[in-house]
């Protein structure tokens, strides 16, 4: 794994798939490439657990799937958000902030010592 | 929502499961596609390995998706079961013997079980069952006994525990129809007893109070089908009149179907019975059944019952001296059902062996298979099959094992409901006992029951070799890849228990056929070829009184003794082997027993001299009943052999004197003869009896008994036109002695078969599964037993290798089946006649038989041993 590539913090996953898909609904590989992207090429998405992470989503109803033609003409598989996907982005996204805000929390204090 | 979008998902994996492999397939190859292009794009040498490697492995990748599914279990289980069905049908001899042994072992259960529930355990079809009781007296001896009139008016008026109580007594009638008069079952009853039953009429009404009193117009309650068979419909029957006994009695009410028999024996006809005022304790033989009060217990009421009988009976001392006897409450269903535990226990106890032998059969299969299939389970785990995937391999394939042995024990179960009236027709209910959906599910559970505990065998050589697995592929050769000495054990242990399982069935068996030998050769004392009779009732002729009744039986055998070809006639109270007719106490007057204790009680036939011609009775010692031992003669009896030998044992019994019926003002009976044995307690019973004239005890049921040379169709024939010319209006009802003698002994026969069936099956599946160990072994151990032939080992020194070690098994299993067998003694003891339960010959005969049944099952084993040719074995070891 290259330095300036982190692996996907386990769960986030999800959060950024749901992300990526309410910008536009998109084919599996589109969705590793747009979070490359949108994240900076800061996260690499493990292609290998993306397709299953789909699976749970779909079973779960936040997502649906369905074969159109792609852009170069070829049958690919697409997914979108449905309105329970919405909700769980919100949903999510409410409570990464909650946790991010927190962890920001606890590093900016700062050691007694390094005040002195 | 969201339950119903993962059921949506998890269903669509299921149904369209081909079509989203496609599609998962396709997708994988259109990202993998779009990879391999952006690789190329940036530069890559390689741009389809990376892409490759980016993904992590298609398969894996497709797994994954698959396990996200969320359908793997179902999945798995259906491949499972494919694959369980396919290894099985691959081993078809091992599948029809696993499935036969298990399913025809459960099916024998089942339906034991079924009848056990429908005869002793389910309730009665009466509102409220729990709190019918049956009163009974209880002797101080521990006996039971009926009731007389002093007991059911006592009971009547003063017991406060029970709601309602009432009195039946069960009478053979005449019916007077245009045809001539027919027999019918009929029972005389107090209004109490319907009460207490809480039976309705489908029409018109029941007996009530008013028709029992003395002098009370006759009327007559018709079961259902008497009253469709007289009147065409039971509308019709009410309020018309039949003729019963010669007496025009009202039809008042009609019956439920249902109700054809009411706590009792199928009765078509009840009349009221008729409460006079009582003169003494006796003549007993009525039944009383109460319903407890709301919220009385058994005890409460045994207890006022109690204080009843302390009252009541010392008033009534003259006539019945024993003060230790008591009124009891006896909750109904035992009272009615209670004698069916022993045949029951005895069947339950028969069937739970086999059913244990089975299981410990199938287990002994599964783990020969599945030490043979040792090398397979290896190259399963070596390609990665968890520990845990083969075990739910070999679970399922249990489970699929018993599935169909379910559909085997169903079928068998159904089988054995049909028999169950031909094979135990005495016990009560039998005829109700039916296959239901019950039945099927308790086949099914008991079967996978049967299945899981079987499984735990192999399942227990998986637990012991898992890990050791690639180890054992690597020696090679299934032949040579040997059980643990942990898995051998569990085989020795099963086959012992098989041994162990069978050896009590086998003495049970013994025991029984011993019994039913003893009793059939049982000296009958009398010749039943040619012996007819017929059983008639005066008991509701109307104004019939000593007199009247002497005079009938007289005119009766007179006709009888004019028929051609029937050389012998005479009339009796009882006839032999297990008719008990009429049972009396007495009291010896040079012995008596204690004051206030229970007397003794005999057999106490009234007869005519012309019955002991009939029966070839003979005279021993005194002389016979003559014309002057009549009924204002000092009363005579004449005493059976066994009965003089009981009671004077070193003296002749001729001119002792006794008091008959506990009646200390009434005249002495003086003994006047000893005569042969015949049997009135059924075949296993004492042969005492104390005959008496029929002059004096003239009575109302008697039996008219021929010796003949006519056969039975033309004796009955004759006999019947003899009392037609008596007496028009009296039915009688046709016995012939041989079918008596030959019912009696029905039931020990019938027993014998059925536990003589199950130890057939339990000495068989010990044989089975000793064959079956002992051949698997000689095969496994083919490569050291071919080193030992080589070496210079005999053949028969190889044979006496094998049939020790099965033997071993053998003597080991009898040894603690003998003491199997020890402990059912308790059981069977009650069902055995002449023999003792724990008898040592018993147990020594079904020792050697099984001995010789195991060294049977090991000899073929033990020859395939002797033909194991050294080089073969050696090369392909």
């Amino acid at each position: 794994m290259g330095d300036d590539h982190n692996d996907l913090l386990q769960g986030t996953l999800e959060l950024l798939v749901l992300k990526a898909l309410s910008l536009a609904p998109m084919h599996g590989w589109g969705i590793a490439q747009r979070i490359e992207q949108l994240s900076g090429a800061v996260f690499r998405v493990q292609q290998g657990s993306l397709y299953p992470a789909l699976q749970r989503m779909l079973r779960r109803g936040w997502i649906r799937s369905e074969w159109r033609t792609s852009e170069h003409n070829r049958r690919a598989r697409y997914y979108a958000l449905t309105p329970a996907g919405r909700r769980q982005l919100s949903t999510e996204r409410s409570a990464w902030e909650r946790v991010s805000a927190a962890i920001n929390a606890v590093l900016e204090v700062r050691p007694a010592s390094e005040e002195a | 929502m969201q339950m119903v979008s993962e059921l949506r998902e998890r269903l669509r994996a299921i149904v369209f499961r081909g079509r989203m492999e496609r599609e998962l397939e396709e997708e994988l190859r259109f990202h993998l596609e779009h990879e391999t292009a952006a690789r190329r794009l940036a530069g890559s040498a390689e741009p389809e390995r990376e892409a490759r490697l980016a993904l992590g492995g298609v398969e894996r990748v497709k797994e994954a998706v698959r396990d996200a599914r969320g359908v793997r279990p179902l999945e798995t289980l259906v491949a499972d079961i494919r694959f369980a069905l396919r290894s099985l049908r691959r081993n078809p001899g091992f599948t029809v013997t696993v499935v036969l042994i298990l399913g025809v072992a459960v099916g024998a259960a089942t339906a034991v079980a079924l009848v056990a529930h429908r005869v002793l355990l389910a309730p009665l079809p009466y509102p409220a069952p729990e709190r019918l009781v049956r009163v009974d007296q209880r002797y101080g001896s521990g006996g039971y006994g009926t009731l007389s009139l002093v007991e059911i008016e006592a009971v009547t008026a003063q017991a406060r525990s029970l709601e309602a109580f009432g009195a039946v007594r069960y009478v053979g009638m005449s019916l007077s129809g245009p045809a001539g008069p027919e027999r019918i079952d009929a029972g005389r009853a107090t209004a109490g007893y319907f009460r207490a039953l809480a039976v309705r009429a489908a029409r018109g009404r029941l007996i009530e109070a008013g028709d029992n009193a003395p002098g009370a117009a006759p009327v007559v309650v018709l079961s259902h089908a008497e009253a469709e068979r007289t009147f065409g419909s039971p509308e019709r029957a009410v309020g018309q009149s039949v003729t019963l006994d010669g007496v025009s009695h009202t039809v008042v009410g009609v019956l439920r179907p249902e109700n054809r028999g009411l706590a009792g024996p199928p009765t078509d006809a009840w009349a009221p019975l008729q409460l006079e005022p009582p003169t003494r304790r006796g003549p007993f033989g009525y039944r009383g059944i109460g319903r407890l009060a709301p919220g009385v217990s058994l005890a409460r009421a045994e207890g006022e019952l109690g204080e009843i009988s302390a009252r009541i009976f010392p008033i009534w001392k003259a006539s019945y001296q024993d003060s230790t006897a008591r009124l009891v409450p006896v909750p109904l269903r035992q009272a009615l059902f209670g004698y069916a535990r022993a045949p029951i226990g005895l069947f339950a106890g028969a069937v739970a062996l086999v059913v244990l032998a089975a299981v410990a059969n199938a287990a002994t299969l599964l783990l020969v298979r599945a030490a043979a299939r040792e090398h397979e389970m290896a190259v399963r785990a070596a390609l990665g099959a968890g520990r845990g995937r083969l075990a739910r391999l070999v679970a399922t394939e249990c489970l699929v094992l018993s599935g169909l042995a379910a559909l085997v024990a169903t079928a068998v179960a159904a089988a054995g409901v049909r028999l169950a009236p031909a094979v135990a027709p005495n016990l009560p209910r039998i005829a109700q006992v039916q296959m239901g959906w019950e039945a099927v599910a308790l086949a099914s559970v008991g079967c996978v029951i049967a299945g899981l505990v079987v499984a735990l065998a192999p399942l227990s050589v998986i637990a012991a070799s898992g890990s050791a697995a690639p180890a054992r592929l690597t020696s090679a050769g299934g032949a040579r890849t040997g059980a643990g000495p942990r898995t051998s054990t569990a085989r020795a242990v099963l086959v012992v228990a098989e041994f162990a399982l069978a050896f009590p069935l086998l003495v049970g068996a013994g025991l029984l056929f011993t019994s039913f030998l003893r009793l059939e050769r049982r000296e009958l004392g009398f010749d039943p070829s040619g012996v007819y009779a017929l059983d008639i009732s005066l008991a509701g002729a109307p104004n019939a009184n000593d007199t009247t009744r002497i005079e009938f039986w007289r005119k009766l055998e007179a006709r009888a003794a004019e028929l051609p070809g029937i050389p012998a006639v005479g009339l009796a109270g009882s006839i032999p082997p297990d008719n008990y007719g009429d049972v009396n106490n007495f009291n010896l007057v040079d012995r008596p027993v204690p004051a206030g204790t229970t007397e003794p009680t005999s057999p106490w036939p009234a007869v005519t001299s012309g019955y002991f011609a009939a029966l070839g009775i003979e005279l021993l010692e005194g002389r016979p009943f003559a014309a002057g031992d009549s009924a204002g003669a000092p009363p005579v009896a004449i005493v059976s052999r066994t009965w003089a030998a009981k009671y004077y044992p070193r003296e002749s019994a001729v001119g002792k004197q006794l008091v008959s019926a506990g009646c200390t003002t009434c005249p002495l009976m003086t003994i006047i003869g000893v005569v042969s044995d015949v049997h009135y307690r059924g075949l296993a019973g004492e042969a005492d009896a104390v005959y008496v004239p029929l002059a004096q005890d003239p009575g109302s049921d008697r039996y008219l008994v021929a010796r003949s040379r006519l056969g039975a169709a033309a004796t009955f024939r004759a006999l019947r036109s003899a009392l037609a010319a008596v007496d028009p209006d009296v039915a009688p009802v046709g016995v012939t002695l041989v079918e008596r003698v030959d019912a009696s002994l029905g039931d020990p026969r019938r027993w014998t078969l059925v536990v003589g069936a199950f130890a057939s099956v339990g000495v068989l599946l010990a044989a089975v599964g000793t064959f079956g160990l002992m051949a698997y072994l000689v095969r496994q151990r083919q490569r050291e037993l071919g080193v030992r032939l080589a070496l210079g080992a005999s053949p028969a020194s190889l044979m006496r290798l094998v049939v020790r070690q099965g033997m071993r098994y053998a003597v080991l299993g009898s040894a603690i089946g003998i003491a199997l067998a020890l402990l059912q003694a308790r059981w069977l003891g009650p069902l055995l006649f002449g023999v003792d339960a724990v008898d040592p010959r018993a147990l020594g005969v079904a020792a050697l038989c099984l001995l010789a049944v195991a060294a049977l099952a090991c000899a073929i084993p033990g020859l395939a041993a002797t033909r194991i040719r050294p080089i073969e074995a050696l090369s392909t070891g």
